[in-house]
């Protein structure tokens, strides 16, 4: 808190920061600057199995003799998964290719309580230790490094809402400006005192120091905002619902002209423990029919190629229904990444609802921070060092974007994932993803470059697989997974086995 | 014991009350000791007070929703409980309703019925300085509570766990303290209850049938409130609630130290809430330097406060609804069941704002979206009711040592007391001059904008 005490200071004489000429260090080159990725919250916990659905899958029929959506009734998708049927709007997108479905995204031993889950995929960390600051922060914190001794000319991050995510929270003091509309925060604001003195090095002065930061925050943007609210236009209706009137606002802001790297907005509703059909319908339509108008406002005012969409919530539901027609805490879910930079189709291998968890919960096929790694390097631009240091450690991204370096650097078109678990003591998923149709060869040897097995031989068309490898048969030790592909691939990654 | 002084009185009305005047002020110094205060004002036990209306016995119906009858009801129930926050004199009853109302957290959009929120209400009025283990069993088949956590309809062959875990996590253990599979094995023991109206009743045959359960690492055929008592028994529970008043009363961040102290007092009494209270607000970590003036106010207490020290006859409390809804503390519709979390939490850029908003608005007579308000500050007659008024100096001087638990640079004095004399020099200040009602107007809206002012 010290270095806050001693920025806040500074950062009220009425000047902003410079915007940077160059790129921080930690910015990699290769994605264009000023890319803007906008965060849907699905606050409650969103039934992942009732909004990207199984629906020819008797077992899930079989646990949810209420609650089942039929496929006649959903909107077909492929490999027998089904959108919501009032998901109309993103099964558009999705024909378009704008729409990628990441299945199963979750991380090991998940929480189950609404707060911890929630604060868990703000703020990145392992299910078992407590980080205290949001991975968008500490992203801004590495943008921004002069943040808050000076501020940026524009918002480092926007909100739309009253009270500020733990996603923009960082020791460096708060990353987020909070507003719920552009006009009447101006107004709101112009009443503020703001005043240069340094608070004590107090606990009492700490709080004063977090006070005084919000002010200047809230004193220097909100000019900015409202011009870049005025300078901006909607080239389309929204529907009138609040999700839709948050986005509407994200979209005139950047047709203004705002280069706010990321935004966020907020929908809940979704702890559906009871009587949930109606509404976990109307939320997905909600949802929906917003991001639909949204995307359509972003392609007419040619801004499309900058702006990606991301869902989360804070956990999926339990595959088998309760007595009160609802779904109680789950686990995995599946994650949207929508825009026109997308590798649009389904990423993962279906939901598995038989192998479940000791709970009656799916497992997770991806770690959720894989998504949030790939946004980060491959539409915000950050190094795939810097991202993970975010994380503090590495995560193998996903084929999320058109333009993914996976595709792009290799040249190859195929990429092939860490196993998972690794170490591995019983079963190990190996996963490849294929960006066009090709002849796979997948296999494990030991470090002494002994085939021991084949896992996989073919042709195959383009898309993600998984193959699920007993291991139980090999002594423990360190393995190598390989992949040769007939585009020229050669790519192994390191398997250890222990027993 | 910390030492009887104006600065350590102020300190103990601006956390255990909603703000206080300088009438609170000087009551409060006459009981001259804090074991008096306590005794004798503080922790007394009140009479109940009337009921917001008829209403409140009114069985629900949905044509009340659809009607929006239950909206005009809320409206009342609100006004209501702003009002006894205001009258509360020293009495800290309601502080400790609200405590339980944010511990227990409902949602009005959820429960719908005012009358069902008002009988829980009024349950956190029975207990506020009650045996908190006892209430712990009376909420969970609380009709309001059965309604928003799913409890109603929950049967025994496939229970909602709904209440089972907000129950462990929230209400009593904390996370951490419990298993899954307790969640899983609680919700049966919780199943069987139907809410009917104002009442919940309990179905046996939609209640668990197996002949034992296991809970906490105890096999037993479990109902209720053998349930809470087995819960209670737990070490962990006494800490949690004592780490939340703490939390709330002293300093965000507990002095975990200090909370196995309590939780040894509150285990000692029971459960029993009172001398658990009398032991922290006596106690010489409540009154650590630290910690003064380092509570960011809730919009209530902000809200209500502000009226306090302005003395105002009859406060707006149509407009302390409509910016609770603003300031993000709307009675009766917290964000979710965890409550509100307080402190930081309550500060985004637009609610800091508000804030500002919403004291202005005392002054000026207008809300920010210029709705008028009503019984707003008359600056003459109360500034003269201070007894330098007339010295604008020791005016200004005497005026902060009253609003604000933290002290001011002499620099921000020397602002606020330009701010006050409006271009004239000290020598001519007086209260009777023509232009002293827009000076002080403007004085009080500067001393309500200090970032200084948010907290106590």
């Amino acid at each position: 808190m010290a270095l806050l005490s001693g920025g806040v200071g500074l950062g009220i004489s009425g000047i902003p920061g410079q915007a940077y000429a160059a790129l921080p260090a930690g910015l990699a080159a290769s994605v264009p600057a000023g890319n803007a990725l906008v965060i849907i919250q699905l606050s409650g916990g969103n039934d992942g199995l009732n909004t990207v659905i199984p629906a020819e899958n008797d077992t899930y029929f079989a646990k949810r003799p209420d609650i089942a959506i039929k496929k006649v009734d959903a909107l077909a998708l492929k490999n027998g998964m089904y959108l919501h049927p009032s998901m109309t709007g993103i099964k558009s997108l999705y024909d378009q290719g704008n729409v990628a479905i990441v299945q199963s995204v979750g991380y090991a031993n998940p929480n189950r309580s609404h707060f911890r889950a929630t604060d868990i995929w703000n703020t990145g960390s392992d299910a078992n230790v407590v980080w205290e600051e949001g991975w968008a922060a500490r992203y801004l914190a590495e943008k921004y490094p002069a943040y808050p001794i000076s501020m940026p000319a524009h918002p480092m991050a926007i909100q739309l809402g009253s009270v500020e995510s733990l996603l923009f929270q960082s020791d460096m003091g708060r990353f987020g400006t909070v507003f719920e509309d552009p006009n009447l925060f101006y107004q709101l604001v112009s009443g503020t005192l703001s005043d240069d003195e340094i608070p004590p090095a107090t606990l009492a002065g700490d709080e004063l120091a977090f006070l005084k930061q919000v002010s200047s925050t809230s004193i220097q943007y909100s000019t900015v905002i409202r011009d870049g609210a005025l300078k901006g236009a909607n080239s389309v209706t929204y529907p009138a619902t609040n999700l839709a009137k948050q986005l509407g606002i994200v979209a005139k802001l950047i047709s203004g002209g705002l280069e706010t790297p990321v935004y966020l907005c907020t929908i809940g509703g979704f702890d559906t423990h009871a009587n949930q059909l109606n509404q976990h319908a109307n939320l997905w339509k909600q949802i929906s029919d917003a991001v639909a108008a949204f995307q359509k406002d972003l392609k007419t005012q040619n801004k499309a190629d900058k702006v990606t969409l991301m869902t989360f919530s804070e956990f999926g539901r339990r595959v088998n229904q309760n007595g009160t027609t609802g779904t109680d805490h789950g686990t995995a879910a599946p994650m949207f990444v929508i825009g026109n930079t997308v590798r649009g189709g389904l990423i993962g291998e279906n939901p598995n609802l038989v192998n479940l968890d000791s709970n009656g919960d799916l497992k997770p096929n991806f770690d959720y921070r894989q998504v949030y790694s790939t946004v980060l390097s491959d539409h915000l631009g950050l190094s795939t060092t810097s991202t993970a240091g975010i994380f503090k450690k590495s995560f193998d991204r996903l084929p999320i974007f058109l333009n993914s370096p996976l595709i792009a650097e290799a040249g190859v078109k195929v990429t092939l994932l860490d196993p998972a678990p690794n170490p591995a003591s019983s079963q190990v998923r190996i996963q490849f993803a294929a960006f066009e149709a090709m002849r796979i060869e997948l296999a494990l040897f030991d470090m002494q470059g002994q085939k021991l097995g084949s896992i996989f031989a073919g042709e195959v068309p383009s898309g993600t697989y998984t193959y699920p490898v007993d291991v139980t048969q090999f002594p423990a030790g360190t393995y190598l997974v390989s992949l040769a592909a007939s585009t020229g691939a050669r790519i192994t990654k390191r398997l250890i086995i222990v027993n | 014991m910390a030492a009887w002084n104006s600065k350590h009185v102020r300190h103990f009305v601006a956390r255990t009350l909603f703000g206080y005047s300088k009438n609170d002020v000087s009551v409060a110094m006459s009981y001259g000791s804090f074991s008096e205060l306590l005794d004798a004002a503080l922790l007394k036990e009140i009479p109940a007070p009337a009921a917001p209306n008829a209403w409140v016995n009114t069985p629900p119906a949905a044509s009340q929703v659809t009607s929006n009858e239950v909206g005009t009801w809320y409206r009342e129930f609100n006004y209501w409980w702003f009002k006894l926050m205001y009258k509360e004199g020293l009495n800290m009853q309601e502080k400790m309703v609200l405590f339980l109302h944010n511990h227990f957290a409902n949602e009005r959009d959820k429960v719908q019925y005012p009358q069902n929120m008002y009988a829980q209400n009024a349950l956190f009025r029975k207990y506020a300085f009650g045996n908190f283990k006892q209430l712990v069993k009376e909420i969970s088949i609380d009709p309001a509570m059965l309604i928003y956590l799913d409890g109603n309809n929950s049967r025994g062959s496939v229970p909602n766990e709904n209440y089972a875990r907000e129950l462990l996590e929230l209400f009593t253990m904390g996370i951490g303290n419990y298993s899954e599979a307790d969640v899983k094995q609680a919700a049966k023991v919780l199943s069987g209850w139907q809410v009917s109206g104002l009442k919940a009743n309990f179905v046996a045959g939609r209640w668990y049938t197996e002949s034992s359960v296991t809970v906490l690492g105890k096999t037993a055929k479990f109902d209720i409130n053998s349930l809470v008592d087995h819960i209670f028994d737990q070490k962990a529970t006494a800490e949690f609630l004592c780490r939340k008043l703490y939390k709330e009363f002293v300093y965000y961040k507990p002095n975990e130290a200090f909370v196995l102290q309590m939780a040894v007092v509150l285990r000692a009494n029971n459960y029993e809430i009172k001398p658990l209270l009398k032991f922290l607000f006596s106690s010489e970590e409540f009154f650590t330097p630290a910690y003064l003036g380092s509570k960011i106010k809730n919009p209530t207490e902000l809200m209500v406060g502000a009226c306090k020290l302005f003395e105002l006859p009859t406060p707006d409390y149509i407009n302390m609804y409509e910016l609770s809804k603003v300031l993000q503390m709307q009675l009766f519709q917290p964000p979710d069941v965890a409550g509100w979390p307080g402190q930081r939490e309550w500060i985004s850029s637009t609610t800091y704002s508000y804030r500002g908003g919403f004291s202005d608005s005392l002054i000026t007579g207008k809300r920010y979206n210029g709705v008028a308000v009503s019984g707003k500050l008359v600056p003459v007659p109360y500034a003269q009711t201070f007894l330098n008024s007339e010295n604008a100096v020791e005016f200004v001087d005497d005026v902060l040592a009253l609003f604000l638990q933290f002290p001011v640079t002499a620099k921000k004095k020397a602002f606020l007391l330009e701010t006050l004399l409006g271009g004239t020099i000290v020598k001519n200040w007086s209260t009777y001059t023509p232009g002293a009602n827009v000076n002080l107007q403007q004085f009080f809206k500067a001393v309500m904008r200090l970032p200084e002012f948010q907290l106590c």
